[in-house]
């Protein structure tokens, strides 16, 4: 009935039947009741009659309106809410599917051109996208540029906001930097360093007439109290005032060279101590002619005693911190011996060469400069033949190099000429003779087995490869908008643009953590102004201490086995704590994961008191509260895709509830809901649906 | 062998190669205290020569030496086999464990590194003159 009238009538002729339905329905409830009062006056008496009368019409009135405005809140009400939700949605998101109009079917054209609008807008902005994405796409590669290029710089390279929270890093400037946690995007650079002389060196550039000029300072780590030494310089940028620029700062950890420089004047000064005091006193037992007798005699040899143990007891000192200070990278001992051999074949000359599993820490161009000028020599000068190289582990933990021919055994005197010739590495007075100095080692000819003639060189420290430390990481981490973000004052004032917030989600035993039930798994991710920031991740198994139920492990696929060797809530919730820090806290029903942490506070030693938002309540906010707010739905409504093997793991809801309140933050801002303060403001209309998590002390314990 | 040369009476017979004088009479004082033959020359290639014409049984070899230096002297020395019997003791101001290295590679018997006592070298080369009884005890 209802179908075949909207298809047939007209929007404007169906809102006039209805009121002529009233109007008429209302005129036949007074007819009937006065009818049926009239054949009561008989009966019962004209007063009687007209209460009868009056009865019946109010209540077909009333019946009647109820009927109709149910129909109307169902088909005209609850319909108008749905589109304007779902118009709402695509203005401010990008969501494919088409407008849902059934509900909407009774409301005559409106479905229809909300679709054409919602359409002709998808279309807009997907030939907007195009562009930007052509744009975005060159800008990207700049940017990829640029990441490689700062990732590779060998310094630690950092820009921060004028109250030194930090905007850029590279993987060096995390390598530098210890703190409890790694350093990232928008953490304060004095969590990990001492504030003292990076506060002088920022105050002392602002205040310095020239804008370009840059301070050099010296810190120390806040943790482990390394020395790091760097270059600070402001950066002006044009669209923020003048007063609070930001700044770029190199770092580089000196601790190793600040200690070798100690280490040196420690032993030069020692060598003057112990060397001055029995030389005075040689000398002065000499000049007095006391040398003659037996006590005298016993005095010079006293102190040539002390002299003697000195010379040798700091010669020793010496050597083995000798070569120290040359920079010395490691490299592999095939990738020195393939060097060698590619640059003897130049010069005509074929070198077969092996090399064994061994890191070498050593002035790699040089010694293969070296090299290189060793064999040309043995080939053009001694006429050697069949020449060989060959790298191998030493008992010691050093290498040794041995180059072999056949051919006559290598004089060392012409060795010792060819160690004077200057070697062609780009330095002046680089020869074979300095290169062995600042390696602290010698070379020197043998004879070898089966007629060949060797010559040998060991090098100081070489590493097993699969011991070798691990590589920095190469990639450099930003995001400029953190430039131009005001200094960050009270948290409600902040726009949602601007939070930093950890979105996570935990997997648990149950549902009930007042009976017990515990948090098998969490994830969460670091999202600045709903942005993921790359590599700021956080995942993790945690033993319940409790066997975890079959229906719960067939849910989330966490077993007994998985969780048995993790640590307890005690270790992680601290490790979360530290990632969480200064973070407003996001999750799909907030308050449910956030039970099973704060339940154990005591335990963590931390206090879960982070601002927090509900992507619950959000969607109540944006949604309207009649819609369904299940992480499932919600992310339909978004076009959010979950692969179902990642739904209902940690870092899969985890990822599903970040995309969510990324999709939802343009959303608030249209409805007018900038800041965090508002956000909370809104989100407190629709705390019946939920608790609030902020206040937390209405959390039952 | 050289056991049989040191088991006839006659004196052992050591070169001193060293060009610094001072440290060259003390030594030659020294060691002819012990009864030894003593001969001292000053540069590489004069030693080189002297112990192919002498054959000491102990050559005293500073490796610091103009022209010439220790090393090649005693390269060439282990060049020639029929100078084996020569025994090899290097001295060097700059004794450092790959330097010893080196020496002993290019045929050194022993290597001790200046400023030493005395008895140190003495009992290094009493050692050493005595030495194949030794090794072949070992």
């Amino acid at each position: 009935m209802h179908e075949w009238m909207a298809r047939k009538l007209s929007l404007r002729l169906r809102v006039f039947l209805f009121f002529a339905f009233v109007a008429f329905g209302g005129l036949a409830a007074v007819l009937l009741g006065l009818w049926l009062g009239y054949r009561r006056v008989a009966e019962a008496g004209v007063e009687s009659g007209f209460v009868f009368a009056g009865l019946v019409a109010c209540c077909g009135i009333l019946g009647l309106v109820v009927w109709v405005w149910f129909l109307f809140d169902e088909n005209v009400a609850k319909a108008i809410q749905k589109l304007a939700g779902g118009m709402r949605a695509r203005a401010h998101a990008d969501i494919a599917e088409e407008l849902d109009h059934a509900p909407a079917r009774y409301l005559g054209d409106l479905a229809p051109a909300a679709q054409a609008i919602t359409g002709s807008l998808t279309e807009t902005k997907n030939a907007l996208a195009e562009a930007v994405e052509r744009e975005t796409t060159r800008l990207a590669i700049d940017n990829a540029r640029l990441q490689a290029l700062l990732g590779d710089v060998p310094a630690g390279v950092l820009l921060c906001t004028s109250d030194h929270q930090i905007v850029f890093y590279n993987g060096q400037a995390q390598e530098v930097l210890s703190g409890e946690v790694d350093a990232g995007l928008d953490r304060s650079l004095l969590d990990y360093l001492r504030a003292g002389p990076l506060q002088n060196a920022y105050a002392r550039l602002v205040a310095s007439e020239d804008s370009d000029a840059a301070g050099d300072i010296l810190c120390a780590g806040m943790v482990s109290g390394e020395v790091l030494a760097g270059r600070m310089r402001l950066v002006h940028l044009p669209q923020r005032s003048a007063d609070d620029p930001g700044y770029v700062l190199t770092l580089r950890d000196v601790t190793t060279d600040l200690e070798l420089h100690a280490g040196r004047e420690e032993l030069l000064e020692e060598v003057f101590e112990r060397v001055r005091r029995p030389a005075a006193n040689l000398q002065t037992v000499l000049d007095s002619g006391a040398a003659e007798d037996g006590n005298g005699r016993a005095a010079l040899l006293g102190e040539v005693g002390v002299l003697t143990h000195a010379i040798t007891d700091l010669g020793a000192r010496y050597d083995a911190a000798r070569g120290g200070w040359w920079p010395m990278e490691e490299i592999r001992a095939s990738e020195l011996v393939d060097s060698v051999v590619a640059l003897t074949a130049r010069e005509g000359i074929i070198l077969t060469a092996e090399a064994e599993k061994l890191m070498l820490r050593c002035d790699a161009f040089q010694i293969v400069a070296l090299l290189t000028h060793l064999c040309e020599r043995l080939s053009n000068v001694i006429r050697a033949t069949a020449l060989s190289l060959r790298i191998s582990a030493e008992e010691d933990g050093g290498a040794l190099v041995t180059i072999g021919w056949f051919g006559d055994v290598l004089q060392v005197g012409l060795l010792d000429g060819w160690m004077d010739v200057q070697l062609e590495v780009g330095l002046s007075n680089v020869t074979g003779r300095t290169v062995l100095a600042s390696h602290a080692t010698e070379v020197w000819p043998e004879s070898g087995a089966i007629g060949r003639a060797l010559l040998r060189l060991p090098l100081r420290q070489a590493i097993p490869t699969d011991r070798a430390p691990a590589v920095a990481r190469r990639s450099a981490i930003y995001d400029f908008d953190l430039m131009d973000r005001e200094p960050t004052g009270a948290l409600a004032e902040t726009p949602l643009r601007e939070l930093t917030c950890v979105v996570f989600d935990t997997e648990t035993t149950g549902l009930l953590p007042s009976s017990g039930d515990e948090i098998v798994q969490i994830a969460a991710l670091r999202l600045l102004g709903g942005k993921r920031i790359p590599g700021e991740e956080f995942e993790t198994l945690v033993n319940p201490e409790r066997p975890i139920p079959a229906s719960a492990t067939e849910v989330h696929h966490v077993t007994n086995e998985m969780v048995a060797g993790a640590p307890t809530i005690a270790v992680i919730g601290r490790q979360f704590h530290k990632f969480a820090h200064d973070a407003v806290l996001v999750a799909h029903n907030a308050p449910f994961d956030l039970e099973f942490l704060r339940r154990h506070e005591g335990d963590i030693g931390k206090r879960f008191d982070h601002p927090v938002l509900d992507t619950v309540l959000l969607s109540a906010v944006v949604f309207g509260q009649s819609e369904t707010h299940t992480l499932d739905a919600l992310t339909e409504r978004l076009g959010i895709v979950i692969p179902p093997e990642a739904r209902h793991t940690a870092m899969g809801d985890t990822i599903a509830t970040a995309a969510a309140l990324e999709m939802m933050i343009p959303m608030l801002e249209g409805q007018g809901y900038r800041t965090f303060g508002e956000v909370i403001g809104a989100v407190r209309k629709h705390s019946r649906l939920l608790k609030d998590a902020n206040s937390p002390d209405k959390v039952p314990g | 062998m050289t056991g049989s040369e040191t088991g006839v009476d006659r004196p052992a017979r050591i070169l001193i190669v060293e060009d610094e004088d001072n440290i060259a009479l003390a030594l030659s004082h020294v060691l002819g205290r012990e009864g030894w033959a003593v001969k001292r020359v000053v540069d590489g290639e004069a030693g080189l020569d002297a112990v192919r014409t002498e054959r000491p049984d102990l050559l005293l070899l500073d490796v610091m030496l103009p022209g010439m230096s220790g090393y090649e002297v005693c390269q060439a020395v282990r060049l020639e086999p029929e100078l084996a019997e020569v025994k090899i003791l290097m001295m060097t101001a700059r004794g450092n464990a790959m330097e010893r290295r080196k020496g002993l590679a290019l045929g050194a018997d022993g290597f001790i590194a200046k400023p030493f006592d005395l008895s140190d070298l003495l009992d290094q080369a009493r050692a050493l003159l005595a030495g194949p009884a030794e090794a072949s005890n070992a």
